[in-house]
């Protein structure tokens, strides 16, 4: 039986803490809380409080200035008719949400706007990257587990 | 020592830091704007990262960007340079609470010296020459005309947690003091969230004069003699130089050591400046203290032969101060003139675009502190300053005539700069003659229309 007390004290502690997931294990149940914040994925407030709204794998109307090592370089010819998808944000990228789990796309993967892509973890906040554009995932850039910087080119899709 | 040092900053101050880094063999990171992208001094750098586009609020002002930066490079110390957050104490906490050292001091040290008020009780107990005026906020207005008529008109309102010359009014009556009193209460709060204001003696004419000090964690400070910065315009310098010409040599120890007091009661270690103002009598004021490295900085070097931005480094990494007070001597007279990409006979307005042409000067005592080459854009989206000539000479006289030639082989096209007004100055009687007030600039600009 849901305990919907303990549900709504969860759902509180989230909004007061400014949580995206909740993920609380032990013998006898597991409960797994998401919250979606209005399309935005919001990154946790510094200490002392200073939030900052970023869009969720929005990928900039911009061509990126010098991209780091992780490969933003067009080397075929083919590369420079292919849609990038950038990190929003200096971290660490991660191809699965956990280690245990499978990547959430790989070279051939279909993705449209909503599809989550990656992760890239900052300051110990995970954030869900989204495709933003529909298409087949061409070519990953970076290695899970690499650092990426802002404007950084992560995967390279042929739109439909 | 630290292995990697993060610049949280950018322009020339940051090539400054990577290249104390470098002779102090530090891997340096260098973090960058898209609007810096192409800036040539990233390339001194070990590493860049891009933390954000063009506003310094989503790039060098933006706290978890640069942390995470600093996190991802695995840095142990962050660099702010001055500006951006190189004063903000809720960054050094974070920085500190993150376990990432802050090449500065700590931010109770930063907060106490920061706050005008508290800085001003510091002072007192360390007997270090302040203004008559308020001990603390002024809350009512009956209290502010009290202590106006005590000290004597005209007195100025400044706000507490103010500075660059907002929430300030100078009041010569006693209307104009209840009129200032609510305006800077107002610019106050709203320019920075603290509209809490205190009052003091006005000095018609003053003179800046302001004392490089520097301590380290081990209770340490010592003092690097003064600059006088006040060739200015706007609140803004424009021309600083080492020594203060014509100041009473007693007068001089008595205010630089009160100023090392001060520093070393607070705690507080890295480089700061204690500012003052200097009437015609040679009476030093403290006008407020600047918790980081500051623009000017060089002139102290040349003179003094201390490099502040290493020592600054040294002390954060734990090491005590490598100078006693009595290790510092004043050799010769030096000169920084700030170019800034600006229109000086327009009113100054910025003059962003490609430099096709840039040819800085060289030869003996000369520096130049700069992060431009030829085919550097200027951007738009931050300050004006692209170089700072540093000139050195056995005295001011010959300083003088060294700067004047050094700024005659300056070639800056095809921006418009401030090379043509410090041409001129470096020719200018009064300038010449030395101990010009901090109003010489604007009378003189005013003149030549």
């Amino acid at each position: 039986m849901i305990d919907i007390r303990k549900l709504k004290e969860l759902v509180k502690l989230m909004v007061e803490n400014d949580l995206s997931e909740l993920d609380l294990r032990d013998e006898a149940e597991t409960v797994v809380v998401k919250r979606t914040l209005a399309g935005q994925y919001q990154y946790a407030p510094a200490p002392g409080g200073h939030p900052m709204q970023m869009p969720g794998g929005h990928a900039p109307a911009y061509s990126p200035g010098a991209a780091a090592a992780g490969g933003g370089d067009s080397e075929a010819d083919d590369d420079a008719s292919l849609h990038a998808i950038v990190s929003p944000m200096v971290g660490t990228f991660y191809t699965a949400p956990d280690p245990e789990s499978p990547a959430y796309v790989k070279v051939g993967s279909e993705v449209d706007a909503d599809s989550v892509v990656c992760i890239v973890e900052a300051m110990k906040v995970f954030s869900e990257i989204k495709a933003e554009c529909s298409g087949t995932i061409e070519k990953l850039l970076v290695k899970n587990g690499d650092a990426v910087e802002y404007g950084q080119k992560l995967f390279l899709v042929r739109l439909r | 020592m630290f292995s990697r040092v993060l610049i949280a900053n950018r322009g020339e101050i940051a090539l400054r830091i990577i290249r104390a880094c470098r002779d102090l063999g530090i891997e340096s990171i260098a973090v960058y704007s898209e609007a810096d992208a192409d800036a040539p001094y990233l390339k001194h750098a070990d590493r860049s990262v891009c933390i954000g586009p063009a506003p310094a609020s989503e790039s060098y002002l933006n706290i978890p960007r640069i942390i995470s930066a600093a996190e991802v490079t695995n840095a142990d110390a962050i660099h702010p340079g001055y500006g951006f957050l190189a004063e903000n104490a809720h960054f050094a906490e974070v920085c500190r609470d993150c376990r990432i050292e802050f090449i500065g001091p700590s931010p109770e040290a930063m907060g106490a010296l920061g706050d005008k008020i508290s800085c001003k009780k510091l002072a007192r107990q360390a007997k270090v020459p302040t203004f008559p005026g308020s001990e603390d906020a002024i809350e009512e207005e009956a209290k502010a005309i009290e202590v106006a008529k005590k000290i004597g008109y005209p007195v100025i309102v400044k706000a507490s947690a103010g500075g660059g010359g907002r929430g300030m009014r100078v009041a010569h009556n006693e209307a104009a003091l209840r009129a200032g009193l609510k305006q800077a209460r107002q610019e106050a709060q709203a320019a920075f969230g603290n509209g809490a204001v205190y009052i003091e003696k006005f000095l018609e004419k003053a003179r800046h004069v302001e004392v490089q000090v520097i301590g380290d964690k081990h209770g340490n400070a010592i003092h690097l003699y003064e600059r006088d910065c006040s060739t200015q315009r706007r609140h803004q310098k424009l021309i600083e130089e080492t020594p203060a010409p014509g100041v009473d040599p007693k007068k001089r120890d008595e205010v630089c050591k009160s100023a090392a007091r001060l520093i070393k009661n607070a705690e507080y270690s890295g480089a700061a400046t204690v500012e003052f103002l200097m009437d015609e009598k040679q009476n030093f004021y403290l006008l407020e203290v600047n918790t980081r490295v500051q623009v000017e900085h060089p002139v102290t070097e040349m003179i003094t032969g201390v490099d502040i931005v290493k020592t600054g480094i040294r002390v954060a990494a734990g090491e005590p101060l490598p100078y006693r007070q009595r290790d510092i001597k004043i050799d010769g007279h030096a000169i920084e003139c700030r170019i800034n990409a600006e229109n000086w006979e327009k009113g100054f307005t910025p003059s962003a675009g490609r430099i096709e042409r840039f040819e800085p000067p060289g030869g003996p005592g000369v520096r130049m502190d700069t992060h431009v080459i030829t085919g550097y854009r200027v951007p738009p989206t931050y300050d004006s300053m692209i170089a700072k000539l540093i000139v050195h000479a056995p005295d001011r006289k010959q300083c003088i005539a060294r700067t004047r030639r050094a700024l005659s082989e300056f070639v800056v096209e095809p921006i418009h700069t401030t090379i043509g007004l410090h041409r001129e100055l470096m020719q200018n009687p009064a300038f010449m003659e030395g101990g010009v007030d901090i109003h010489f600039l604007e009378r003189l600009l005013k003149k030549n229309g």
